[in-house]
Parts: structure tokens; sequence; C-alpha cells
């Protein structure tokens, strides 16, 4: 059985391997981007099933990779999550049309949150 | 020789007491926080084996002491207008040796290296060494946190100005600025002291602080965009002891 591919866009390293740490042990599959520009290569390269996305990205924000995804109608129905420090600055109908399905707060959630959020995504 | 600070009265108590660098503090420390708190629950979960745990617990050390050097530099700047500090010739060669070898931990802990770009001809600088530590600390934990993969960072020193003036700068080969970014950082630094943003997800906070050092030893602060990544760097004074000799 093909496992669910998740990549994962997080520009600080050990809370990418944290994230991906127990996304693997919950049976999923991970790719790590630090930044958008090297998000749409793996997007393109690895088709993943959804993307776990920081908000505040070296290089560019999250929106600019969003913005970028939904110019394509096979990235633009990848669901995302978007995970970061300013989740309360953030509405998710605002977002929802750029296909960001949840929105999880990095001060706030519990590390198994994120197997909880792209499992709800993938049904 | 002493100084004070005397050249931005007004200036630092009103940005580092004001409620923008509140926010911009508490922005700035979300970040390890929240990094060290998921670090803790998992292994609180006690599903790791003991390597992992040792990593996890090597991880949030680092991460504990990055985000104490932060409000370490906010309560040195708070009290930069009323401190007497002393400025001597300092061997920058040395200063950045202590440095190097102060963040190797930390660098290798993220797979990544930083060294000194060593010179030929030793030089000496006016500074406080307290202060230039910090400011040279800041620029590397900027650069650790942008540079990709395994690159190095190089910590340079320079003369210019034929010789009147030192250069130390920590070049990073992270992503390079946008010409967008690199004009809105380089409107920002002239401007100075504000916040400035180096990058999109930095408050500037720091580069605000360590702006305030250099000011506070007559020197400022500035940053070169390269094609892969940037030099932010700090000029000083260069000290006439050498010339004497």
């Amino acid at each position: 059985m093909k496992l669910p591919l998740v990549l994962i866009v997080e520009d600080d390293t050990w809370l990418a391997q944290q994230q991906s740490r127990v996304l693997v042990a919950a049976g999923f599959k991970t790719v790590i981007s630090p930044h958008a520009l090297s998000a749409i290569e793996a997007i393109d390269d690895e088709a993943p099933d959804v993307i776990l996305l920081d908000v505040l990205l070296t290089g560019s924000t999250a929106f600019a990779l969003l913005h970028e995804l939904q110019s394509y109608g096979d990235t633009g129905v990848i669901p995302v999550i978007l995970c970061t420090n300013v989740a309360a600055d953030i509405v998710l109908n605002d977002v929802a049309p750029y296909g960001v399905k949840r929105i999880l707060d990095k001060t706030t959630m519990e590390p198994r949150d994120v197997v909880s959020a792209v499992r709800s995504v993938l049904v | 020789m002493s100084a004070k600070s005397k050249a931005h009265e007004g200036v630092i108590a009103g940005p580092l007491v004001g409620l923008s660098s509140i926010v911009a503090a508490a922005h700035e420390l979300k970040s390890p926080l929240a990094l060290v708190r998921q670090l803790s629950l998992s292994l609180e979960s006690g599903d790791l084996s003991v390597s992992q745990q040792k990593q996890m617990l090597h991880q949030i050390s680092l991460t504990a002491e990055r985000a104490l050097r932060l409000t370490s530099d906010l309560t040195r700047a708070a009290r930069l207008d009323d401190a007497l500090f002393e400025l001597e010739p300092i061997n920058p060669t040395q200063l950045c040796e202590d440095i190097v070898r102060e963040l190797t931990p930390l660098f290798e802990a993220h797979g990544r290296r930083v060294c000194l770009q060593v010179r030929k001809h030793p030089l000496l600088l006016v500074a406080n060494r307290d202060l230039l530590r910090r400011i040279i600390m800041n620029f590397s934990d900027n650069a650790l946190h942008y540079a990709k993969g395994s690159d190095v960072v190089e910590i340079q020193i320079k003369a210019l100005n034929a010789g009147q003036t030192i250069r130390l700068g920590v070049r990073d080969y992270g992503p390079a600025l946008s010409m967008d970014m690199w004009k809105s950082l380089q409107s920002k630094l002239s401007t100075a002291p504000q916040p400035v943003h180096a990058r999109p997800q930095s408050s500037g906070l720091g580069l605000l602080i360590v702006s305030q050092f250099a000011d506070a030893m007559q020197g400022s602060i500035g940053v070169t965009r390269h094609s892969n990544g940037a030099t932010f760097y700090v000029d000083l004074h260069a000290s006439r002891q050498l010339s004497w000799l």
C-alpha cells in the first residue's frame, strides 16, 4: 500500500524533523522543504498528498506559495494545513480559497495534532 | 577610554520599551519557546529511543540559550543609556575566534559550520568588548537560521578607508534577498534606529538592538546583498595603537 506523502514546508530544521518523526511514526511518508522555492520543486517532483505549511518562511511567505499552487489545476487541489505561530491572526475562511483546510497553532498544539490534522484532510 | 551613549538619548528608551518592541520581542521568542514545548512534550510521551532523547535534550538546551541571548541583549539595550562602558582597543581576530568556539556546538547541531576568515596582518579596533561580541553573536545566529544545508557561515574582518575603519561581517549563503526586500532593508537601515526587517519572518528586533549597540560605539551596521546570501556587518573605528609601533 502506498503511504500518503506529507510535504513539510518549515524553515526551522529541528521543528521540521520533529513533525516528520511524529508523522512517520503514524504511518506517513514525509519530505521536508525549508523554503517556498524548494517546496515548489518538491511538489513537482514528489506530488505530495498534503502540504504542512509554515507561514513565515525564509525568502517569501507561505502566501506566495499558496498563490503559485492555485495557478495550476493539479497543485491547486492539494490540501494545505497551515502550521504557524501567527495562527491567531489568520481566519480559516479567508485562506480557504487557497486550499487551506486546517490551521494549527504552533504555540498551543500537541505533537500528535499534526497527525490528526493530516488524517482529517485526507478523508 | 570611557564613553556614555549620549548620542541616542531618548532613542533607546523609546523603541525598546514601546509596545511595538514588546510585540516584536514576543514574536521573536515565540518560535524558540514553541519548539522547546514541542520537544518537551515529545520527551514526555516516552516513545523515543535513548539517542533521540539525548538529541532532543541537546536541542532544547541550545534553543533555550539562543532565546536567552535575545532577552539578555534586550535588557542590555534598555540599560544602554544609563550605563558607562569602556571603549578599548580590541583585537577582533581574538574576539571572533572566541565567538566561533562558543557557537560551534550550536552550528554542529544544525549540521553547519561557522569559521573565521583569518587575516595575515593583525588589526585593532575601538569598541566595547561585550557589545561587539553581542553584535557578532546576533549576526551569526541570524546567519545560522538562513544558511542552506551544510553551508558554512564566515566571519570576516576587513580594513576600509585606508585602515581607518574596521568592518566585521558575517556572511551567510542563504536565499538571496529580493530587490524589494533589499530596498526596504536599505531604507530602514538608513533611518535606524527603528525595527528593520532583515527577512520576512524576522521582526527586525535583533537588528534594532545591534544597531543601537553599534551606535553606542560610534559605529554603524549594514548589509551587503549577494546573489547567494548576505553579509551583515558592523563598521567601527580602527585603533591607532598599532600605527604608533
